[in-house]
């Protein structure tokens, strides 16, 4: 028993950081005695914090992937300089159930930076409002349009720039209206109105300025992994020629992808959620 | 005690037992009457959807019910009191005329409550309605000023029937409200000149997110809209220009 401990205790000796994913306010005790007695910086990613904690990074979705989770809360703690580039961390945190079950040891490379922290934090939309919008996209992903497969694009933020490097294919069915995401009724509407072409115009704010728009943004020198469709190409090209954000749903592999400054930064699988 | 006195006792109570047989049967009709009343003037269907007539339907009632109902109950009231008076339980002129003052003014004071709460319960489902067009969220609070704005009034006139001095309530509300308007209206001199123009260009939208306006000075493609401010960027500078300034120099579209 002592051998396998020592063989996973491996896993923990000398990191610079412990961090922990959404833990329980008794779980968090323990944590922070273990991490003052071992000189460990002790950092909490969730959605709130509940515990109290002196180094907290906010975790807007609950991401399915472990990895993306990972990646995100170590990137956020880089930001918050709570970590700094080199150090080693073990990333706790729950992947079947509620309770703890799962570490991993990362060494924060800000190299190979994913973005996705950057992405929610910042980008020009607030932060809730680029929550908003990938919970709708996720939701239609999973549920689709009366059961068939879906393809959607949302533009969010910098609407002023958007809407001048785009031309409308209809008439805006959001014109003289003044709904935002996350009103309740407005993901009813957006699922309705996804079957239209086009993209979705989204302010800073959270405001929706026009649905049907067709992005007339550069596509050169846009580097996307090759087999996306255009759909995505527009969406890449669209946010290097402004400084807003795109979530894409993609109607072939039902998988939602954001988009910032022409690269993909983050992909997710609605089924996960 | 003699037979006499016991007889008397006798015919006293065969007479309240009259008189307050008597009154169930005419509190029973006057009830029923009072429903067939309310319904042929339409009353249930003017409640309709109103919340204390869906409060009463879950009591498994209705408004129009609960009306007759209380109609009868007055008079059954008035039957019992009546009926203890002839048994010389109740000093009845002691009685009578309190009851005489008052009752009517209690009774045209609740009418007027129930009345009041009724017409405010409407207005704001009436208001509401007509407001749906307008796709403003927090424009539910109008429909609610104007609900409580009715019940304040029916519970003011309620107090006046029951003879409370309502005179220094008003005062003081009207005090309070006016002191409320005048601060509101010195401290936000501005937003509220910027809200006034920034309602009109909210519902007539004259320009929108991406336009490319000039306002006064500024010009430049329009990010963001709210009551109060529109915002215009150019060439990476953000300007918050104040609704107010739409009407003071005008907007100029550039295309």
């Amino acid at each position: 028993m002592s051998a396998l401990k020592g063989l996973l205790g491996e896993l923990v000796t000398d990191v610079d950081a412990l961090v922990a994913f959404s833990p329980s306010g008794s779980y968090y005790e323990r944590a922070r005695d273990a991490t003052d007695e071992g000189d460990v910086d002790l950092i909490v990613v969730g959605a709130e914090n509940t515990v109290g904690a002196d180094a907290f990074v906010e975790l807007p979705l609950e991401f399915a992937e472990v990895t993306e989770r990972v990646r995100f809360g170590i990137e956020g703690a880089l930001d918050s300089e709570y970590v700094a580039d080199g150090d080693d961390v073990a990333c706790v945190t729950s992947v079947f159930d509620d309770g703890v079950d799962t570490v991993s040891r990362v060494r924060v490379d800000a190299e190979r930076h994913s973005g996705v922290y950057d992405l929610f934090v910042n980008s020009r939309a607030d932060p809730a409002v680029i929550r908003d919008v990938l919970d709708v996209v996720i939701e239609l992903g999973q549920k689709g349009q009366k059961g068939k497969p879906v393809g959607a694009l949302f533009v969010v933020g910098d609407a002023g720039k958007v809407m001048n490097k785009s031309r409308p294919l209809s008439y805006n069915p959001f014109e003289k209206s003044h709904v935002h995401v996350g009103d309740p009724i407005v993901n009813v509407m957006l699922k309705e109105f996804s079957r239209l072409d086009g993209a979705f115009v989204i302010s800073d704010s959270g405001k929706i300025v026009s649905a049907y728009r067709y992005l007339e943004g550069s596509a050169e020198g846009v580097d996307i992994p090759k087999g996306l469709g255009t759909r995505h190409m527009a969406a890449a090209s669209i946010t290097r020629d402004s400084s807003a954000i795109a979530v894409v749903l993609s109607e072939s592999d039902g998988l939602v992808r954001a988009f910032k400054g022409g690269e993909l930064v983050l992909e997710l699988d609605p089924e996960a959620y | 005690m003699d037979v006499q006195t016991l007889v008397m006792r006798d015919v006293d109570y065969l007479l309240a037992l009259g008189v307050l047989v008597v009154g169930l049967v005419a509190g029973y009709l006057v009830g029923r009457l009072n429903a067939r009343l309310l319904r042929a003037a339409g009353v249930p269907e003017a409640v309709e959807g109103t919340s204390v007539e869906r409060t009463a339907r879950r009591f498994d009632t209705s408004i129009a019910a609960l009306l007759a109902r209380f109609s009868s109950l007055v008079i059954y009231a008035v039957a019992v009191v009546l009926a203890l008076a002839v048994m010389d339980l109740v000093d009845l002129r002691a009685l009578w005329y309190r009851l005489v003052g008052y009752l009517p003014a209690v009774v045209f004071a609740l009418a007027v409550l129930v009345f009041g709460v009724l017409v405010g319960d409407k207005a704001e489902v009436v208001v509401s309605e007509r407001l749906r067009g307008v796709k403003v969220p927090e424009i539910g609070v109008i429909p609610l000023v104007v609900k409580y704005g009715i019940v304040f009034v029916a519970v003011l006139v309620a107090l006046g029937q029951l003879g409370v001095a309502t005179l220094p309530l008003v005062l003081v509300f009207a005090a309070a409200a006016l002191a409320l308007i005048v601060f509101v209206a010195v401290a936000t001199k501005d937003l509220l000149t910027s809200a006034a123009a920034g309602v009109y260009v909210l519902l007539n939208q004259p320009y929108g997110i991406g336009d490319r306006v000039r306002i006064g000075e500024t010009s430049g493609i329009v990010q963001e809209l709210d009551v109060f401010v529109t915002y215009i960027e150019d060439d990476g500078t953000e300007h918050v220009v104040p609704n107010a300034h739409v009407f003071e120099y005008g907007v100029v579209k550039e295309r």
